[in-house]
């Protein structure tokens, strides 16, 4: 079985200005997989995705979606592919219908054929009650859901999604992981960004962990976690005067592990006894838990903080 | 090349389609647009054109209103494009971000800058028509002379769209639309022989009044209605024009930076 490349980037770079936020990274992206950007805020996942639905200039480097050169055939591409940007994006002068037909209109829908999608989109999202609604009057998991029907007016190819739950409430998320799962199923490839990685490994077949502008780990959820830290996590929190002496013997004993801050995180492979690990803590409050995508992010990015703006 | 350097992106597809967006929230907003852009240019027909000019009797051998109407005309067209330009654009390149979600269609944003400077031109001449349609029961409209006339209010209207959306490109907050307006356009609504001959201007300062943009316009659309056609006409059109594309060149350019990063 051949897969089908949907988006191919070589050595793509972004500079604004002076500084580097995406540094010649590399990836694929295969038909019919959900593909997720993870990273913290500054990482270069947004300018990533911006470059591939053609908002951000290339600085060097090459990018095709669907087969096309974005430096040469940006309007081509954006014809075929929908965007859900971070800040939505809606037409606060128009009606949540008169959103929908003026972007079928940008994409040269013909107007028939504009109003069945836009009624068969509004039903989908259930906004259909909405319809007539001026688009300020709507709470942010709607309007979210406007951005995403409006994204998929031109019945796209792939779907970029920049940050696509950032700012909803726990029920509007749930909604839309759920919706991104059914999605991905019914119309084929899904690329979208996300600083949650719960929610990449709730919905994303593969990911690419972005920190500093390169991309510092890439596969599947379930072998990234797998390879990178094992099978089990125990935690356990230590007054700094002890740290040294507990890290001595976990060492001693070939455990892999962090700290971060006063915590210490023993990462577990498949052959590991964790009853060896309680031993040598013996007496210490732990937390046993199977590991995430955010220890692998721990691992490879480190844990200092990030504030720096974007 | 040279052909390159003054070619504008043409009024294709995706230009009419940003211009219809913006004629669709034309109709939605009409009363409040109506307000605008045609009643206050009567009340200043009103108070300038009947209320001062009932002093003056005649000015360059006509009533001081039928001086002073064509003027008025090109006055608040310039003002309704350059306000939709820079407030009106102003919004949408930031705060609506209404540009990026353009540009994420098959639309460059050369098609979009293209679309709004029509759209504020369009805007711009639509208060010239409505200001003349009620002028008409005053009987101050000079048959079919209004034609010619609105071609070179668009003309300009399309220019002052360049000059206000050049401002959006520069700009950080509504305040900076402020300086220009109070420095450039309202002296220049003032002292573009609108409301008096420009030979009253001494010591040869009315020649600086022939680098403002609206002493072309008005003088011009002046001359339709009140003098027989002349040669000069053809001089100040051709400043309006190249300005005007000039102008819209430049913000084209320098919209498509801020959106395209």
């Amino acid at each position: 079985m051949t897969t089908k490349t949907v988006v191919e980037a070589k050595g793509l770079t972004k500079k604004h200005a002076d500084k580097t936020v995406v540094n010649s990274i590399q990836f694929e992206v295969y038909q019919g997989e959900c593909f997720g950007i993870l990273g913290p805020n500054g990482a270069g996942k947004s300018s990533t995705m911006k470059m591939m639905y053609g908002s951000n200039q290339i600085t060097a480097g090459d990018l095709y979606i669907l087969g096309l050169n974005m430096k040469q055939s940006a309007r081509q591409i954006k014809s075929r592919i929908g965007v859900i940007p971070q800040s939505d994006g809606l037409d606060t002068d128009f009606t949540v219908l008169e959103n929908l037909l003026l972007y079928a209109s940008f994409h040269g829908i013909d107007r028939v054929q504009a109003s069945h999608r836009a009624d068969d989109l509004l039903r989908l999202m259930r906004l259909d009650e909405y319809s007539t609604s001026p688009v300020e009057n709507l709470s942010a998991g709607m309007r979210r859901r406007l951005a995403i029907a409006r994204g998929m007016i031109n019945q796209p190819e792939v779907l970029f999604l920049d940050e696509p739950t950032v700012g909803l409430d726990p029920q509007a998320r749930t909604w839309i992981w759920s919706f991104l799962k059914k999605i991905k199923e019914e119309m084929g490839t899904v690329v979208m960004t996300t600083h949650y990685m719960e929610e990449a490994e709730q919905i994303c077949d593969r990911v690419a962990i972005m920190d500093k502008g390169r991309i510092i780990a890439i596969g599947k959820p379930s072998e990234l976690v797998y390879n990178h830290i094992g099978s089990q996590v125990v935690e356990f929190d230590v007054k700094d005067s002890d740290v040294n002496y507990y890290l001595n013997r976990l060492s001693t004993n070939n455990f892999h592990y962090q700290v971060i801050r006063n915590q210490v995180n023993v990462h577990l492979s498949a052959d590991q006894d964790a009853k060896n690990v309680l031993n040598i803590i013996s007496g210490r409050k732990v937390t046993m838990r199977t590991p995430t995508l955010s220890d692998v992010f721990l691992k490879l990015a480190g844990h200092d903080l990030r504030d720096e703006p974007l | 090349m040279i052909r390159d350097a003054i070619r504008l992106p043409t009024p294709a597809g995706s230009v009419v389609k940003i211009w219809s967006r913006n004629f669709l929230q034309f109709r939605k907003s009409w009363i409040a647009n109506l307000f605008w852009i045609i009643v206050e240019p009567i009340f200043f027909l009103l108070a300038i054109g009947y209320g001062v000019g009932s002093f003056i009797p005649d000015i360059e051998n006509v009533s001081y209103v039928e001086f002073f109407f064509p003027a008025l005309l090109c006055v608040s067209s310039m003002m309704v494009s350059f306000f939709e330009g820079t407030y009106g654009s102003f919004s949408k390149l930031t705060y609506q971000k209404t540009y990026s979600t353009m540009l994420l269609a098959p639309i460059d944003s050369k098609h979009i800058v293209m679309g709004e400077l029509l759209w504020c031109a369009s805007k711009g001449t639509f208060s010239a028509l409505g200001v003349s349609l009620v002028a008409s029961i005053f009987g101050l409209m000079n048959g079919l002379m209004i034609v010619p006339a609105l071609i070179v209010i668009f003309t300009s209207s399309f220019l002052f769209a360049g000059l206000g959306m050049l401002v959006t490109s520069y700009i950080r907050n509504y305040d900076g639309i402020i300086y220009p307006t109070s420095g450039i356009i309202v002296p220049m609504s003032l002292f573009s022989g609108t409301y008096f001959p420009l030979e009253h201007i001494p010591y040869g300062l009315k020649y600086v009044a022939y680098a403002l943009p609206l002493t072309h316009s008005v003088a011009v659309v002046r001359g339709l209605f009140l003098e027989s056609p002349h040669w000069s006409w053809l001089a100040h059109l051709a400043v309006l024009i190249i300005l005007g594309l000039i102008v819209a060149k430049i913000a084209i350019r320098r919209i498509d930076q801020k959106l395209i990063k």
